[in-house]
């Protein structure tokens, strides 16, 4: 969840919302949240599990309906995950 | 009950000292609660008095930087709308007045309350860490995306 919030930090147009999973459970069904981290880009497209940032970053674009141009060695290593 | 230790507190403002320079607006969106009886969906909020004790902690660990604004829904519907809250508690967290767009909806601990604190000290510094080539992708969004993630206590 900390990469969401940055990116929040980083650009005007995404809002970061962290959910307590266990505390919302109508909300985590109708997300399907089978484990954590789950994220929900745009309440349509979801990714489970950690990522880099590289690919989270890659993964919300997609899910915001933004065709991703580059490639995940153009972004250079990363090796901290996210959620 | 404080659900947040004394030792806890000296860590943060010890920490907080360090950590914060500018100005952090937290906005805690609550309803009164019922404590730990659980309710029916919409009714009450069995974690509020704990999050307002725990945006409470984080207001006084740095008074002169942490500002708390709390927002009862119940008796501001129109403005949890306005913000797009939906449902509480949700802690906000910005600069200095505006309304954050880092939110924690649920008691926020656990793998959430480093979370918190991260979102805390990154906001007061402006600091977000993202390498050059995210905020180039980052750059190529348009329109209003939210990035919602599940979280839990363990």
């Amino acid at each position: 969840m900390s990469l969401a919030n940055r990116m929040a930090l980083a650009s005007p147009q995404i809002r970061a919302l962290c959910v307590e999973a266990n505390e919302f459970p109508r909300l985590s069904a109708e997300f399907g949240v089978r484990g954590v981290p789950h994220t929900v880009v745009n309440r349509r497209g979801a990714f489970v599990g950690a990522l880099p940032e590289r690919d989270f970053v890659a993964a919300v674009l997609e899910g915001a309906g933004v065709p991703v141009e580059a490639s995940p060695a153009q972004n250079g290593p990363s090796t901290e995950l996210g959620g | 009950m404080s659900v947040i230790p004394e030792h806890v507190r000296a860590q943060l403002k010890a920490r907080f000292d360090l950590r914060l320079s500018g100005p952090v607006h937290l906005t805690l969106y609550t309803r009164p609660g019922s404590s730990r009886l659980i309710l029916p969906a919409g009714v009450g909020c069995a974690t509020c008095e704990d999050a307002r004790q725990m945006a409470e902690l984080l207001k006084d660990a740095a008074p002169e930087k942490v500002t708390l604004d709390v927002v009862d829904t119940s008796r501001d519907p129109g403005r949890a709308i306005a913000d797009r809250v939906d449902d509480v508690p949700t802690i906000a967290v910005g600069a200095n007045t505006e309304v954050g767009r880092i939110r924690f909806q649920g008691l926020p601990t656990g793998t959430e309350f480093p979370a918190l604190i991260d979102a805390v000290e990154r906001v007061s510094r402006a600091e977000h860490g993202l390498n050059p080539a995210s905020l180039s992708e980052l750059a190529r969004l348009n329109e209003p995306t939210e990035v919602m993630v599940f979280a839990t206590p363990t």
